[in-house]
């Protein structure tokens, strides 16, 4: 890095170093705090200076450190002509303004404060000029609209200014995200990030495809920056900050940054038509659009904030047309605009703080009473109207002399007829200006007596106005910054040469019409300021609060809508969602034939499928009655079986079975403490809709899986097939998945069953200590109870049963291993016979037989389970290892023994106690609800009188 | 099952133990009376495995046949779940103890919860994935319904287990149709199954899982049960499920598209880009109507995730680095701004209605200060460390080939910017009226300050984590 780049840091950086001192030194008073903050931004200005001399040369002076570099950040600065306008602008106001400050704000005012925003905000706007690095750019840009934020919620106390900061920052800092996006494609075409190698980057980027997103993008950020048409609207309401501010924020700096944006993106983004179609439209629009309603405002700084929207488009419509001359003209129009406006707000500052009053109606007449305000507002005022001998006449002139051969859609005459129109009104709102403030009789009635300020206070707008007048009357002056400037907008060599005269060109003619024109129009002002404002407009900021309040509007009615609480919503959404993606899938690849057909279908078997079917459809029905529905699960679980048999899986069609049984039993003894019907909430609508969701989601994975089912797949049956009886020591290989190949899932499964169990039985006796045992007292069975609850045939035939359900339990299990059966096929069937003794005989009469608690049975299972598992260390094998023998007792036929037996009977007792655990708690239940407990096996023994009941 | 296998998941073990050992303690020992302790005491274990894990741990160590993996992914993953819970733990043990909601359970199940999280970052095979995600949400299902005297709260936690269990199952199923095409459930087998052409079922199952991760980390369509649990559970729980089970289902995300289906990027990588493009919109417009700042902070929640994904969704190791650095940083940003929420009181009783921000500025200019840092960041908004996260992911959006989706997204956070900035104007100009109380509890301040700290002095160097990011995003990307 050269000697030059270490300044340029140094410049970059100063401000927000010098931002530092004010804020901590609020007590030293106002001239203090103005001088800490002068310090730093003379510094800076005078670096810059020095750097001036190269720069106007041609040279390009760049500052690089290293920041992010993955992100493709970095601390990069660089100065070239435009730069150097630019930096030298915001510097050289920024000290004028400093002073100028000083003297506006009274000693009540948190000045310290105000120089910290000022500086912070001087700081990022240097950032954004001489970033070589977008991102970079990107940070300052926003930092500006963040500080500015700050500096126009300084005086917070003001309605206006709430509401001004708030739309400026929702407008500018929007802007400034969208510009993020532009940026990253802009970054992403050039491959870099960096502005230097953007620039030169041209071609590629306006051939790219993502040129269109990308220009929207950044012109969103511009043109919300330089408050253009139709974002024009928060920039007059911003200026209900401090004069100071509005000075240096909203007319030469901030505002410009967008124009700034568009300049340094001249040689990358302009030359395509559309390009030319919006940025020249839009500029065109808000130069005629800003103005006509500067001509009928009354507060003194709108007047002028719109007059600056209004030049702002001028600016921005020089740039969109793209050629060469009018950049030339653009440029030296910022340096013009520049002098004369910053001299304006100061002059209205002056004014408003004279006389307490910016309300242009209750001025008039102040030429004798401050004479040197008056002279300095009446050049400005000259010089933005465009008044020969002033700056502003050379830059409209030509702008005229550009807008005269613009062609518009092929129009000639719509570019110079809006150029003049806006010429037009701009002379008639100087004009107005200049008249009705300082010409006009001396009034009596301001509101304060007004003088001269103090020379420190005019001396800034003072010398602003020597610029205007040297500009105006000598422009070569100028020659060099703007050639220089120029050059560095459009990337080519360029020596404009500047002068006042220019011959009779149709210019001339354009600019004496808008001075007569003016002239006329603001002579016939009073009634013209009638009608407008008895004519009906649209109102830009109470179109942006509509906006606001319909956005939220929206917000709130799609949030009512699909958030509104209810479960049931939020499953049909997540339910159509899985069937959108899963849509999406299936469209995204390509399903390759079947593989398989139909397999035949015996009448047998349809039956089946059609009584399944119509159970199921049959539930939905009948939902409502628990009873029934029941009932029908019942049927469905008895066809699932029923098919698990049909398609050679026994071993699954006997658990299904048993499962099936159990669960119903238990769920018949739940169904007795509740209502038999569940209530009826659904609209006809509604249920329309969820049938449509739930076959639409039924539907598409019924077709999912028939469409796998109709197709081979590898499946790893094969390798359990094969293993399972050299490895398991099993031919049923269900039942060695479940004990030896997944035993470590099985040994899991039955320490969380037995947990299930337990947990049932803890939450029940929590539940029986609160309210829901009040309500169970008062149960009221809505149907008559049977007299007879434990008949004699139902008790003999489960104690014959018994020993028969025992022995097929037995069977069961020991078959297990090689045939379909096992552990927990055995424990639901001794369950399933325990359960009807509790049912037949009564659960008292029954429980005072039990040998071993439930809870017991839970622990020696899993136990024996572990153990089991265990006993493979000692064999140095890993956990749950089977081994199996085979064993010869003479009278008895060979048989196998395996470890994994011993697992199955842990599997065996874990699940026998968790369902009899269940159905223990579901007796407690009815033992709250009223429900007697006898001691004898029947309520009415045929032998003898039945005794008498016993109460609980 | 070896010494070695056991080694790499000690930190998880240490923790599991942890939890059970304290369970087991409080219960039979001063139960509630211990709450406090115990939650520093978790913390203090979080704080510790966390820098066991950062700094001792090295290489990529696969355990138990490569069920299970120890990467820089994982680790990083990992640190910041542990800090951020704990983080988390300590702001909350003040709020909770005045409100009488600190029960002893809340540290266990959230170390629980961390057990769980942890092992979903290090998943390698599908059943450790599904054990590690449902450790996490069974604890999560409990501690939104903490507050079990409240009917909000217990609906909360209902709807949210009944929705949870759905999107389990949903996930399971996919998980099953994965294993079926697949033939094995780990992930290393899976992305050999899983290349080129690949078939229906594969495809199917990769999208019903990924269907699942979204439900997790709240992803629109399936983020339905965010507003509601974010507005019905206690502030702290909500501030947990903001920041740890976020990080955590991120990762799982990352980890299953890479590691299992890998080879595949352009099938998920427009399934992820729609999950991100509708969460940044639904986020960005459902905020905008909300009043209740933890509902807000639901649907910007929501918003961020569709950040996150758009990283992932670009398929690159640059997109694994952008979504970590988005996540560290947004739940740095959660952080300090629930910290903030926590202390959202008036009269001693908290308020959620962002009206009650009016004027902050002019009670208490410090903290509205932070929070303006916070919001601004959130927003993502240059200079603050917020906009590096949006702008990396955005970046690997670009660079990846989703321009268009890069572009929504900015669009996205121009509308979302409208509420962060609300919340500013109502602190800066809003109405006068009934303000917050003033004060706030030493713990939350402190995180409110750092957080926001962080968000300025990150601009420097992002704390470092950029570094760390790439490489735990090179092990997961190859």
């Amino acid at each position: 890095m050269s000697h030059e780049g270490y300044l340029l840091l140094f410049i970059a950086v100063l401000p927000f170093v010098g931002a530092l001192v004010p804020g901590v030194m609020i007590r030293a008073g106002r001239t203090a705090c103005a001088s800490f903050a002068a310090v730093p931004t003379a510094l800076a200005f005078i670096l810059l200076l020095m750097l001036a001399p190269s720069v106007m040369r041609g040279e390009v002076i760049q500052a690089e450190l290293e920041w992010l570099p993955q992100l493709g950040l970095s601390a990069s600065f660089f100065l070239d002509g435009l730069g150097l306008l630019f930096a030298g602008m915001i510097l050289g106001v920024g000290l004028l303004i400093i002073l100028y400050a000083r003297f506006y704000l009274s000693h009540e005012d948190p000045v310290g404060q105000f120089y910290t925003y000022l500086l912070l905000f001087q700081g990022a706007m240097l950032g954004i000029v001489l970033s070589d690095n977008i991102l970079l750019l990107l940070i300052f840009w926003e930092l500006t609209s963040l500080s500015s934020f700050l500096l126009i919620g300084y005086w917070k106390h003001l309605p206006e200014g709430r509401q001004g900061a708030r739309m400026a920052l929702a407008v500018t800092g929007a802007g400034g995200l969208a510009m993020i996006g532009g940026m990253l494609i802009l970054g992403s075409i050039a491959g870099s990030y960096n502005l230097t190698d953007i620039l030169e980057q041209g071609d590629a980027i306006r051939a790219s495809d993502w040129y269109m997103p990308a220009l929207i993008l950044i012109l969103l950020g511009a043109f919300t920056k330089s408050a253009q048409f139709p974002f024009h609207f928060w920039l007059p309401h911003a200026m209900a900050a401090p004069t100071p501010v509005s000075a240096y924020l909203h007319s030469a700096t901030m505002v410009k940054a967008g124009v700034f944006l568009l300049a340094r993106m001249w040689p990358v983004l302009s030359g395509t038509d559309a390009w030319f179609y919006i940025v020249a439209t839009t500029g065109l629009v808000t130069m005629v659009l800003g103005a006509l309603i500067a001509l009928f405002k009354d507060d003194l700084k709108a007047l002028l904030a719109f007059s600056t929207v209004s030049h702002l488009g001028l600016l921005t419509m020089l740039l969109g047309f793209g050629t060469q001359a009018a950049a030339v003209a653009a440029v030296f129009h910022i340096i013009n605009h520049l002098t004369f406006k910053a001299a304006l707000f100061m002059t209205a500052g002056i004014v408003d703080h004279e006389t307490h009053t910016r309300d242009i109606k209750r001025l008039g007449g102040l030429r004798h009473l401050m004479p040197v305000t008056f002279v300095i507002g009446t050049v400005a005022a000259l010089s933005m109207a465009g008044i020969p001998l002033f700056n502003g006449f050379l830059s409209k002139e030509m702008m005229l002399e550009e807008a005269s051969h613009t062609y518009w859609a092929g129009s000639a005459y719509a570019v110079p007829v809006m150029a003049t129109i806006g010429a037009l009104l701009s002379v008639a709102y100087s004009l107005r200006f200049i008249s009705h403030v300082f010409l006009g009789p001396q009034r009596d009635d301001y509101p304060h007596k007004p003088h001269d300020p103090p020379f420190g206070m005019w001396a800034s707008p003072g010398l602003l106005i020597v610029l205007v007048l040297l500009i105006g009357v000598a422009p070569f002056v100028a020659d060099g910054i703007v050639a220089t400037a120029a050059s560095a907008v459009t990337g080519a060599e360029l020596h404009p040469h500047l002068k006042i005269w220019h011959g009779v060109t149709p210019a001339l003619w354009m600019s004496v019409a808008a001075v007569a024109g003016g002239v006329v129009l603001l002579s016939a002002h009073a009634p013209l300021d009638r009608l407008w404002a008895a004519a009906p407009r649209p109102e830009a900021k109470a179109i942006f609060h509509r906006l606001v309040a319909a956005v939220v509007g929206f917000s709130r009615w799609f949030t009512e809508v699909t958030h509104n609480g209810a479960i049931s919503r939020y499953l049909a959404i997540f339910t159509l969602a899985s069937v959108l993606v899963g849509w999406m899938a299936y469209r995204g690849s390509g399903l390759p034939l079947p593989t398989r057909g139909l397999l035949p279908v015996p009448p047998v078997i349809a039956v089946g499928w059609i009584l399944l079917i119509a159970a199921t459809a049959y539930v939905v029905v009948v939902h409502h009655n628990r009873f029934q529905s029941l009932v029908l699960i019942g049927i469905i679980g008895l066809m699932i079986s029923a098919g698990f048999v049909y398609l050679s899986a026994p071993d699954l069609a006997l658990t299904q079975i048993s499962v099936e049984t159990v669960t119903i039993m238990l769920l018949l003894l739940a169904l007795n403490f509740m209502p038999q019907m569940t209530p009826k909430e659904s609209s006809m609508g509604r249920k329309l809709r969820d049938a449509i969701i739930a076959v639409a989601a039924g539907g598409s994975v019924g077709a999912l899986a028939y469409a796998f089912m109709l197709r081979d797949v590898e499946t790893i049956s094969d390798y359990h097939l094969a293993n399972s009886y050299e490895g398991g020591g099993g031919t049923n290989v269900v039942n060695v998945i479940l004990v030896d190949f997944r035993g470590y899932d099985t040994y899991g499964e039955i320490i969380v069953l037995g947990i299930a169990g337990f947990v049932i039985y803890a939450l029940m006796r929590a539940l029986l200590d609160g309210p829901a045992a009040r309500r169970l007292r008062t149960l009221e069975f809505g149907y008559n109870i049977s007299k007879d609850r434990h008949p004699l045939m139902m008790v003999v035939v489960t104690r014959v049963l018994m020993p028969i359900a025992v022995v097929v339990g037995i069977y069961i299990f020991l078959r297990g291993h090689n045939q379909p059966g096992g552990g927990f096929v055995a424990g639901l069937v001794i369950a399933i016979a325990l359960l009807m003794q509790y049912m037949a005989s009564g659960f008292f009469w029954t429980q005072a037989r039990k040998k071993i608690e439930y809870h017991t049975l839970i622990g020696i299972g899993v136990v024996i389970a572990g153990l089991t598992g265990a006993g493979a260390w000692l064999y140095a094998r890993p956990f749950l290892t089977s081994s199996y023998t085979y064993v010869h007792w003479p009278p008895i036929e060979e048989f196998e023994l395996a470890t994994a037996m011993l697992f199955d009977l842990g599997v065996f007792l874990t699940v026998l106690g968790a369902v009899m655990l269940m159905l223990y708690s579901l007796s407690r239940i009815a033992r709250y609800a009223g429900e007697t407990v006898n001691v004898e096996p029947m309520d009415y023994d045929p032998g003898e009188r039945a005794e008498e009941k016993v109460e609980a | 099952m070896t010494a070695s296998d056991l080694s790499i998941l000690l930190p998880e073990i240490v923790i599991a133990v942890y939890a059970m050992a304290a369970l087991l303690f409080a219960v039979y020992t001063g139960k509630d009376k211990l709450a406090p302790t115990l939650v520093w005491g978790t913390a203090a274990v979080f704080v510790l495995c966390a820098a066991w894990i950062g700094l001792t741990g090295g290489g990529t160590n696969l355990a138990f046949g490569g069920s299970y993996v120890d990467d820089a992914f994982a680790r990083f993953a990992k640190v910041v779940i542990l800090l951020s819970a704990a983080a988390v733990l300590v702001m909350s043990e003040g709020y909770m103890s005045r409100r009488d909601l600190l029960r002893f359970e809340y540290p266990i199940l959230v170390a629980l919860a961390a057990v769980g999280m942890m092992v979903m970052v290090s998943a390698h095979d599908l059943i450790v994935l599904y054990m590690g995600l449902e450790l996490q949400s069974l604890a999560l299902y409990v501690v939104a319904s903490l507050r079990r005297d409240s009917a909000k709260s217990t609906e909360a936690g209902l709807k949210y287990f009944v929705l949870g269990a759905l999107s389990s199952g949903l996930l399971l199923y996919g998980a099953s149709l994965t294993y079926g095409y697949a033939g094995t459930t780990q992930f290393a087998g899976i992305v050999e199954a899983a290349s080129g052409e690949i078939s229906l079922g594969l495809l199917f199952g990769l999208v019903f899982l990924l269907s699942g991760f979204a439900f997790k980390v709240s992803a629109a369509p399936f983020h339905m049960w965010t507003p509601d649990v974010y507005e019905g559970a206690p502030t702290p729980v909500t501030a947990f499920f903001a920041t740890a089970p976020k990080m955590a289902a991120m990762g799982l995300f990352a980890r299953v598209v890479h590691d299992a289906f890998g080879n595949i990027p352009a099938d998920w990588g427009q399934i992820i880009a729609f999950l991100s493009v509708l969460s940044m919109f639904l986020g960005a417009i459902a905020a905008i109507g909300q009043r209740n700042i933890k509902r807000l902070m639901a649907y910007s929640s929501i918003a961020h995730m569709g950040y996150a994904l758009m990283g992932l969704a670009a398929g690159t190791a640059f997109g694994v680095q952008a979504m970590l650095i988005y996540m560290a940083i947004y739940v740095t940003m959660n952080i300090g701004t629930f910290a903030f929420i926590l202390s959202m009181e008036r009269d001693g009783s908290p308020v959620t209605d962002i009206g009650a921000l009016n004027q902050l500025s002019k009670s208490e200019p410090l903290k509205a200060l932070a929070v303006l840092i916070l919001m601004f960041s959130l927003a993502g908004v240059p200079p603050l460390v917020g906009f590096f996260g949006k702008f990396y992911v955005l970046r690997a959006a670009v660079e990846a080939g989703y321009a268009w989706l890069a572009i929504a997204g900015v669009i996205a956070s121009v509308i979302g910017a409208f509420y962060y900035l609300r919340i500013v104007f109502y602190m800066y100009f809003g109405e006068e009226g009934d303000g917050l109380d003033r004060g706030m509890a030493p713990v939350p301040w402190a995180m409110l300050m750092l957080a926001a700290f962080a968000m300025v002095a990150g601009v420097v160097n992002l704390f470092g984590i950029e570094g760390l990011a790439a490489a735990a995003a090179a092990t997961l990307v190859n």
